[in-house]
């Protein structure tokens, strides 16, 4: 089982692009040799180039150290020093509830002891494997004190190493031999790119504002329990060293809306809705008219959801939007080609024999592709340049045709694939696994939105069903990071609506959650819509959180299994809303 | 109330500048506070199928501005500037004999309504009273199961003694005016940046971090009960640290730590950087000093370290804890303190007299405590006699009413109490050569080879955790109750009156019945403030809450202590010698 999702953040996390303004040049591939000289790109006259330089220094200068000192020694060694600045701004019901900026630096060590055939990143069985520690480091371009953490690091993070390899090298000799025999670290070729540090531009004056009144707006919305309306902004640049002469410097920018509405059904159920706008550069950012659409839609959904029915057991046909469907092939699909999943033996290794079989229907191909910037008209979250291992993301052609034709690969081999495709990614303070990028679903079997309603209305006939469903919104769930620290992960169900055969209005339910085997639903996709929507957000798994795109056609499926979400036991509140008195007098709302 | 009344009641310092412009008195209209008011009143009419009724409620709301800028060699860190709100409320379902707290369930949660942050803006009271409203609801279901299993859990347990859950307390009302502060963020963020380079031309040290911080809020808070309180509470802190690893791994640390509520007279930078040079030199001179030997006999605790064990070793030990009910089996965390069921015993030599005041203008000084009840003198040990015990509204054996001490957050339901200002005077003293003198005869006395002196403990610590845990287990391991904090400046005093600085020593053993052993007083008077967040050896970054504490003590001689050298597993020193810190590529901003 995986236990990853999609999840939105309301906090910004970890964040994305702007465009490359400098092309990489020409790898160079020295193993060691610093990079000082032979950096393509135009440092101008800022000091940008301090942080990288001192990490390529001290790299060097440790490297040198612990092969002639220590044993074991090490064989590999990168520094990959991760610098956010973020901006949020948040409103609820016309107030404030929430502004403030951040600039950090985070500092990942990866060491390497043995050899490249067996490591200490052996995966072991149930074993996390934990090195790195994500230390802060300073913002200044300061080289002293950026220079004293990098050599603490590396002497805490090579201890760690080699005690564990020492380990797995006397657990290697009581144990059979692991069934793949794969390589613990492939060799790639090294990576010279810099670009200036990103720098988002954020309008404190304009968002606050804008966050207050358009969250004003849900006051309409007497029955909401809670409501947001937030601005997040935010810089990464990356700063990577390593000792095959890989030097990276490279960063995007993120901004981003998200509109947030909950409530509880009279018995207790909590319902809840969210839409979301992203945008690398803030110019793209929607106006605020359609912010204010988004949230009608999210207040008038999570009233029509209180008083929804509940959904009963159901088998039969449904269509997922482009949207849910992109969010399910993350999750029943993506995951399970993540390349370091195919030789970890506690995994459920659906796909690991399948590389060259059918296993979806021959009109479905997916790509990953993190050079995508853009699909839609939308921004992609999944894109970057380079992954955490300093590897160039690719595109990759997971299913061509219905086949299996790859996996997801960092610099960790596995039968097959002895190199990386540039989807090591990770969370800073976390070691890199094999992550997805711009899921992308593509068909040759598409018929317009009317016509896959029609067959859906079809299918229901054929089924002797009735109904069908449709899913507007799957989204696994909500992760709201507030400043005081608490983390809260809060379910998010599905929009759900029963579509009916006899021409009936479409009937909103709440509760639905969908059961089954998800891979066996692949197989009963009849066909796809010809307009592909865009899902963005961010994925959580062993590497931490991670932003992600999911792009997909709606798809007919002829046969989804449903189950009634366990009853509620809350009551509601006791006491009317103080709102309530408000709502009800004609003069008008407090907002300005 | 005016200025007037602030200076006599408030933060005396911090009063000073109220009388400046800017001040927002008391008198002007404060939404919050109306909204609260308004929620309180209708959230005491909740009512759930003629289950437990809300018996006491008490909300409060702080607004808070914090900065916050911590650098190394040079080089910012983090520098954070936020403004929040932080609400908070007590709710107490069935009477004040029994309740809902004081049991190992207390707090049970209620329903989520997915609060997020408390509004920071007032232009529409109700969506104030919006989070009041939801969060008292999930809060009143919450204690309404809590009452329910705490009466399923005493069908099957019986309690040794029967004591009510809560103590009445006449309402106190208090609003004062609140004077905003401003910290100018750009000179802090340069100044943080410029003490901490102090330590590049350390180069032996380890590693060194400055951390400066400030909080403006401004209290509010209510009760059903009629209390209403709203008040300024303001502080700054500065931290400074350093370690260094010995040739034979050890890791010595040292720091100077700076408090003030005054915020317009905040750290000069002379000090600062007189402070850091200091820890840099102390802590390079420990790293270099020989290990330190087992030792048992005399002490002299000279300077801060006299206030700093009185700190740890009386002031944590002068209340009284309350065990809670539990289900059959289940274990508490609630460990009894030192000095329970000793009042009216001698604690102490009768030199002493010990009282916390918290009238006193010193870093300690307190009006009133987070349960709005006010402080009042308590006169605690006299004539080295223990009389009384520092308490909250939380009933414990022998005394059923606060005195205002509840200071910190506690557990199942009830708060902690902590002192303002702890004042130990001695009628008796001696000068600290003659403390010498003496420390001397009793080596010579008992043929030791040397005497020991302790210039600082390490308390408030800044200690990792896993260097606590340590302390913690080879503290208990002498089977003496809780372990005291680490002496930092250990020096060995030899007969002719040479010194040596050693280090590597821990104190085995010390707790309060260690105080009967004190065998004289100097005539120093020495003030050490701090701030208690309950945490072992105040260590800094955890615990509950901080209360400003100040000790006013004096110098100490202890006879009989122990202290043994530390036998930990050693981390090796680093395989690559240390960079060199001068920037070679670039030179800081």
């Amino acid at each position: 089982m995986l236990s990853s999702n999609i999840v939105k953040i309301l906090d910004v996390t970890a964040f994305l692009a702007v465009s490359a303004l400098f092309t990489s040049s020409p790898a160079f591939g020295q193993s060691g040799k610093p990079a000082i000289n032979s950096r393509s790109g135009n440092d101008g006259s800022d000091t940008s180039h301090v942080v990288l330089d001192t990490m390529a220094q001290e790299l060097q200068r440790n490297f040198d150290g612990l092969k002639s000192k220590a044993d074991p020694p090490p064989y590999f060694l990168s520094y990959e020093i991760t610098d956010q600045v973020g901006h949020s701004v948040s409103a609820t019901l016309g107030v404030l509830n929430l502004s403030g900026d951040s600039h950090n630096r985070y500092l990942d060590t990866t060491v390497r002891v043995g050899d490249p055939k067996l490591d200490n990143f052996r995966r072991v069985r149930g074993e996390r494997i934990q090195f790195t520690s994500g230390r802060s480091v300073p913002i200044d371009d300061s080289p002293a004190g950026i220079r004293q953490d990098l050599w603490l690091e590396t002497d805490r993070v090579y201890r760690a190493a080699a005690e564990r390899l020492i380990k797995i090298k006397t657990n290697q000799q009581v144990k059979t031999a692991d069934r793949d025999a794969s390589a613990d670290f492939s060799s790639e070729e090294s990576f010279a790119h810099w670009e200036p540090s990103a720098t988002i531009a954020f309008d404190s004056n304009r968002w606050t504002n804008s966050v207050r009144e358009l969250s004003g707006d849900f006051l309409k919305y007497p029955d909401l329990l809670s409501s947001d309306v937030s601005a997040s902004f935010q810089s990464d640049t990356r700063y990577f060293a390593n000792t095959e002469g890989s030097r990276v410097q490279h960063g995007r920018d993120f901004a981003r809306i998200i509109v947030t509405a909950s409530a509880k059904a009279k018995d207790g159920m909590a319902v809840s809705d969210f839409e979301s706008f992203e945008a690398a550069d803030p110019k793209d950012l929607p106006s605020n008219d359609v912010i204010r659409a988004a949230v009608k839609k999210v207040g008038e959904n999570v009233e029509a959801l209180t008083v929804a029915k509940t959904a009963e057991p159901f088998v039969g046909p449904a269509i997922l939007s482009g949207r849910a469907s992109g969010v399910f092939f993350h999750e029943i699909f993506g995951h399970r080609i993540e390349g370091h999943r195919q030789k970890d033996e506690a995994e459920g290794q659906t796909f690991t024999k399948s590389v060259g079989e059918k296993i979806l229907p021959d009109f479905l191909s997916v790509t990953f592709d993190p050079t995508i910037k853009r699909i839609a008209g939308v921004d992609l979250n999944g894109w970057y340049e380079y992954d955490d291992e300093g590897v160039r993301g690719m595109p990759v052609k997971a299913v061509e045709n219905g086949v299996l034709r790859s996996f997801l690969m960092s610099r960790s081999p596995i039968e097959g694939f002895d190199h990386s495709n540039g989807h090591g990614r990770r969370q800073p303070g976390l070691e890199v696994v094999s992550r997805q990028s711009n899921l992308i679903v593509s068909s040759t079997k598409s018929v317009s939105d009317a016509q896959l309603r029609q067959m859906l209305i079809d299918e229901i006939k054929k089924q002797n069903k009735p109904y069908g469903l449709y899913f507007a919104d799957i989204t696994s769930g909500v992760t709201t990071t507030q400043r005081s620290g608490v983390q809260a992960f809060q379910v998010v169900p599905v929009i759900v609506y029963r579509v009916y055969a006899d021409g009936r209005p479409d009937e909103l339910i709440r509760g639905a959650d969908i059961v089954g085997t998800p891979l066996a639903s692949f197989a009963k996709i009849v066909a796809t819509s010809d307009k592909q929507e865009v899902f963005n957000g961010y994925c959580g798994a062993e590497s931490g959180s991670v932003p992600v795109s999911a792009v997909s056609p709606a798809i007919l499926i002829s046969e989804i299994e449903i189950e009634k979400k366990d009853a509620a036991q809350d009551l509601l509140p006791l006491l009317p809303s103080p709102l309530s008195a408000q709502l009800n007098t004609p003069r008008s709302v407090g907002v300005n | 109330m005016g200025c007037e009344g602030m200076l006599s009641r408030g933060i005396a310092l911090a009063g000073l500048s109220l009388c400046l412009a800017g001040v927002i008195p008391a008198a002007q209209p404060d939404a919050v506070f109306d909204a609260m008011q308004a929620e309180l009143q209708r959230s005491m009419t909740l009512t759930l199928n003629q289950l437990d009724k809300p018996y006491y409620l008490s909300y409060s709301v702080d607004d808070e501005h914090s900065w916050s800028a911590t650098a190394t060699l040079g080089g910012l860190i983090s520098s954070n500037t936020n403004d929040y709100r932080i609400p908070r409320l007590r709710i107490r379902v069935g009477d004040y004999k029994f309740d809902n707290t004081n049991w190992t369930g207390a707090n049970a949660a209620g329903p989520r309504y997915n609060l997020q942050s408390f509004p920071i803006e007032d232009s529409n009271p109700l969506v104030l009273r919006q989070y009041l409203w939801l969060a008292t609801d999930s809060a009143f279901k919450g204690s309404l199961q809590s009452i329910a299993r705490k009466r399923a859990a005493l069908r099957n347990v019986t309690v040794s003694e029967e004591l009510p859950d809560f103590a009445p307390a006449p309402p106190y009302v208090a609003i004062r005016d609140y004077q905003p502060v401003k910290i100018d963020e750009n000179l802090w963020n340069d100044r943080t940046r410029r003490v901490s380079a102090v330590f590049e031309s350390f180069p032996g040290i380890r590693s060194s971090a400055v951390q400066f911080s400030a909080i403006d809020a401004l209290h509010r808070f209510i009760s059903n009960e009629g209390t209403k309180i709203r008040k300024q509470e303001s502080m700054a802190t500065v931290e400074i640290e350093a370690s260094a690893q010995s040739a034979d791994g050890m890791i010595v640390r040292d720091m100077g730590l700076f408090y003030t509520r005054d915020m317009t007279r905040l750290f000069s930078e002379d000090e600062l950087l007189k402070s850091a040079r200091a820890v840099g030199e102390q802590v390079l001179k420990i790293a270099a000093a020989p290990l330190g030997d087992n030792y048992t006999g005399p002490v002299l605790f000279e300077g801060v370290a006299g206030p700093q064990l009185m700190a740890e070793v009386l002031g944590r030990n002068l209340h009284i804890s309350r065990k809670p009910v539990g289900a059959p089996g289940a274990t508490t965390q609630a460990a009894a303190t030192e000095l329970e069921g000793r009042r009216g015993v001698r604690i102490m030599p009768e030199i002493f007299d010990v009282k916390d005041d918290p009238t006193q203008p010193l870093f300690g000084e307190e009006e009133f405590d987070d349960e709005g009840i006010p402080d009042k003198p308590v006169s605690l040990v006299e004539k080295g006699v223990l009389k009384d015990f520092l308490r909250t509204r939380q009933p414990v054996r022998g005394y059923d009413n606060s005195n205002g001490r509840a200071r910190l957050a506690g557990s199942y339901g009830a708060d902690t109490p902590a002192p303002t200002n702890l004042l130990i005077s001695a009628h008796e003293t001696t000068s600290i050569a003659d403390l010498k003198k003496k420390l001397i005869d009793l080596i010579q006395q008992r043929g030791l080879p040397y005497g020991m002196i302790v210039r600082k403990m390490d308390f408030p610590s800044s200690a990792g955790i896993d260097e606590a845990r340590k302390i913690l287990a080879a503290g208990s391991a002498g089977g003496s109750g809780r372990a005291v904090s680490m002496p930092l400046y250990v020096y060995r005093l030899y007969p002719d009156g040479r010194e040596e600085l050693v280090r590597g020593e821990r104190f085995k053993g010390i707790n309060a019945r260690s105080l009967k052993d004190i065998l004289a007083a100097g005539d120093d008077k020495v003030t050490f403030n701090y701030l208690d967040n309950g945490a072992p050896f105040a260590l800094l970054g955890y615990g509950s809450g901080a209360a400003e504490v100040t000790v006013v003590g004096q110098s100490l001689l202890i006879d009989d202590l122990e202290m043994s050298k530390i036998d930990d597993e050693m981390p090796k020193l680093p395989i690559v010698p240390a960079p060199s810190l001068l920037s070679q590529t670039a030179s800081v901003k």
